[in-house]
């Protein structure tokens, strides 16, 4: 039982059209769910610390901690 | 000589298999396979081919993307007699074993084909002589 002749050209050339763009989407979904899952959450929840956030009253309680060399605690 | 180019599949040639020495911007005139076969016979047929015509041939040849068809095989085992060379006859067996990647149908086919050839030079396979194995 002799065997048929299979495909014997062009081989990669197949393999790659078919796999090269599943890659390439596969590759911007990745980035797309790493932009959105994790660096978009994570400017937001720096957005809204900074929202909130008292510039004064955070500095006089650091000063008042004693960790600045510019200026001593109130009160000194 | 033009060397394989992978990627012929672009706007013009997506559907149709396109010879292996094409461009699709190119005015070159495109080389049929059957060209390219008889082209890679004839190299090897060189009555006083010298193992370095040999080992050049053959490591363009595998650099393409495709498998060789058993005619130009044969004529390289031929070539390989002149030059009394049984270890690099043995080595395009392996050769085209590993070219064929995961076609796992293509080595049978091509030895099937070469049975003949092999016999008549007295070429043994790499698995005969246990050699495939690691």
């Amino acid at each position: 039982m002799s065997l048929a002749k299979p495909a014997m050209r062009g081989l990669l050339g197949k393999r790659l059209r078919f796999h090269l763009p599943i890659a390439f989407a596969l590759s911007l979904v990745a980035a797309a769910a790493f932009k959105y899952g994790v660096t978009e959450p994570r400017k937001q929840a720096y957005a809204d610390f900074y929202k909130q956030y008292d510039t004064t009253k955070e500095f006089n309680n650091m000063r008042d901690a004693g960790v600045f060399e510019s200026v001593r605690p109130t009160g000194e | 000589m033009t060397h394989a180019s992978v990627f012929r599949g672009n706007h013009k040639c997506t559907t149709m298999r396109t010879p292996l020495a094409s461009r699709c911007y190119s005015h070159a005139k495109v080389e049929t396979d059957e060209e390219f076969d008889a082209r890679w016979v004839t190299y090897f047929s060189k009555p006083d081919i010298d193992a370095w015509e040999l080992k050049k041939g053959m490591n363009t040849l595998i650099g393409y993307d495709l498998v060789p068809e058993p005619k130009i095989l044969d004529s390289a085992l031929r070539a390989c007699r002149r030059l009394n060379d049984l270890a690099s006859a043995i080595r395009i067996l392996e050769a085209v074993k590993d070219k064929s990647g995961p076609h796992k149908d293509i080595y049978p086919y091509l030895i099937q084909e070469l049975q003949p050839t092999l016999i008549e030079l007295g070429i043994s396979t790499p698995e005969d002589l246990g050699m495939d194995k690691l």
